[in-house]
């Protein structure tokens, strides 16, 4: 069995939010909606504040609220454990943006570009992959894992903060990050299974895994 | 297979949304790039609408028939009854399906789906089955159509009438259990949710009937039904203000999130329409009047029969803000 998941090293990630820009790039995905983002928080005060920054995209849980939700069957898991849509069949129903307690999907409902009424050449291309008011949200750039390449965002991360791999095999580098370092899963009390880890306190060598 | 072409889909939702020459833009969510907790801004006033109809609906018609059984409602009401819980129903459905994404909304049929795994699916199953057996019993009241053998008194009409009672109670606690089974919103994710909405959609159902019961029967009908059932509103409505008040408390307990939407009810963006409308329109205008009613010191005649209509409408307004309230007030937990 193969189960994709990923890694976020909080203490490499620099805020400089390449990895959003590498998605956006790749999959084009329409004004206002990011499949991938580096949330910012400011902790403290002066002279002691600081910024922290957290990558959040689509954690392909195991066992997906979303999939549970959807009324039409749009939400399929793969069997490497990667969720994705099939737009053909979504009607909007937006149950998916109310199950997930990390509020990634989102619904495209048509309208302007990034530089207003008239979509650019870029945009008009990218933008007819996606069907007017039907769901999206990451797929883990599977089109790309299928080819043997990494995510965007992943090949992206100059830092290499982020990573990728099969959860279900010892030897694969997620798994070896994973045994070196401290990590935790996003709200995973919620039952969801998450297949993102984040890596936490400082330590355990270079980064292991494809960069 | 898609279910139908992009290009009749189009053309399809032009028709429908061209009357109001709307344009939705963009995503439905904010995907904000801070650290924090994110109001659920996708679920608003059309699936409230949705799910005070459906409720109210069902709750309408479950208690016409319970009631038309007992023999407190005529004959004459009871068909206005089944006539107006019919076209509720329906008026849910067209909620709900304007709610749907623009477009993808023509494929309207893929929600029936997946029954087993999905709140959704199983509500719009259940309202449609509703409004296809509310409109067969329906039938014989047509004039013409008297002679069918499921007609008002017969054992196939009665069977009748027991599904639809069925499915009319599923509809009404599902309005409550399709936001509650999900835990991502902490006020939600609540035991009570469903017990306040069902609470809710029996008093709206409740306090319609006599007003049916003017408007099919005349002033007299009004009163002789209303002696019976003001004073199940009247309890019906402290019934509801309590679960309301433990539901608040207990959420000012909980979760932060849990703790930032009863904030948001309480003293922040929410507070008008909480207060305005579910607190005043819904449940202290109508206790007044109905107190009035039942303690007999609002009067006889049509300016007492008006004042009470204005408190049944009251109600329904109340039950509406309620939904939209709860819903408006759905905050996310962090997603880390």
């Amino acid at each position: 069995m193969t189960r994709m998941g990923f890694s976020i090293d909080l203490e490499r990630c620099v805020g400089c939010q390449a990895c959003v820009i590498a998605c956006k790039t790749e999959n084009g995905t329409p004004r206002n909606i990011h499949w991938m983002r580096v949330l910012e928080k400011e902790e403290g005060a002066f002279p002691d504040a600081r910024r922290s920054f957290t990558p959040v995209r689509c954690n392909h849980c195991a066992n997906p609220p979303c999939v549970a939700a959807c009324p039409t069957g749009a939400f399929v898991q793969r069997a490497d454990g990667v969720v994705v849509v099939n737009e053909s069949v979504c009607v909007g129903t937006m149950a998916c943006l109310t199950a997930c307690p990390y509020y990634v999907p989102a619904r495209y409902d048509g309208g302007d570009g990034y530089f207003g009424k008239k979509l650019t050449m870029y945009e008009e291309a990218k933008y007819s992959n996606f069907r007017e008011g039907t769901a999206q949200k990451c797929h883990f750039c599977y089109p790309r894992l299928d080819e043997g390449r990494p995510p965007a965002c992943v090949e992206a991360c100059p830092a290499d903060a982020l990573n990728y791999g099969d959860l279900d095999d010892p030897e694969s580098p997620i798994n070896i990050e994973l045994q070196r370092r401290r990590h935790f899963r996003p709200r995973e009390e919620l039952g969801t299974d998450p297949s993102t880890y984040y890596l936490v306190g400082k330590g355990g060598g270079p980064a292991v895994g494809v960069s | 297979m898609t279910l139908m072409p992009d290009r009749l889909a189009l053309a399809l939702e032009r028709a429908w949304t061209g009357w109001r020459g709307e344009r939705r833009n963009h995503g439905n969510v904010d995907h904000g790039f801070q650290l924090d907790l994110p109001v659920q801004k996708h679920w608003g006033g059309r699936v409230a609408f949705y799910l005070f109809l459906g409720g109210t609906g069902g709750g309408f018609v479950f208690l016409e028939i319970v009631l038309r059984w007992l023999g407190v409602l005529g004959t004459a009401t009871a068909a206005w009854g089944m006539w107006i819980g019919l076209a509720l129903a329906f008026l849910s459905l067209l909620a709900i399906f304007d709610h749907l994404g623009p477009v993808a909304r023509w494929r309207f049929l893929y929600a029936f789906r997946r029954p087993r795994q999905s709140w959704i699916s199983r509500g719009v199953m259940i309202v449609s089955v509703l409004v296809l057996l509310r409109l067969v019993v329906a039938l014989p009241t047509v004039p013409g159509a008297e002679g069918l053998p499921w007609a008002d008194g017969s054992i196939l009409g009665d069977g009748l009438r027991l599904l639809v009672l069925g499915f009319a109670l599923a509809f009404v606690i599902y309005s409550g259990l399709v936001i509650s089974s999900w835990n991502a919103i902490a006020f939600w994710n609540s035991a009570l949710v469903p017990v306040l909405f069902v609470g809710f959609s029996f008093l709206g159902g409740l306090a319609a009937l006599p007003v049916i019961a003017w408007l099919a029967d005349g002033l007299t009908a009004m009163e002789q039904v209303g002696d019976a059932i003001w004073p199940i509103v009247l309890a019906l409505i402290a019934g509801d203000a309590i679960v309301l008040a433990l539901y608040l408390h207990g959420m000012s307990t909980a979760t932060r999130p849990a703790r930032v939407s009863v904030g948001m009810i309480l003293r922040g963006a929410e507070r008008r329409r909480f207060v305005g409308g579910v607190v005043t329109l819904g449940l202290l205008i109508p206790a007044v009047v109905v107190t009035l009613e039942t303690i007999g010191s609002l009067g006889t005649g049509t300016g007492a029969a008006l004042l009470l209509v204005g408190a049944v409408a009251a109600v329904q307004a109340g039950g509406y803000f309620l939904r939209d309230t709860i819903l408006r007030a759905g905050v996310y937990g962090p997603p880390v």
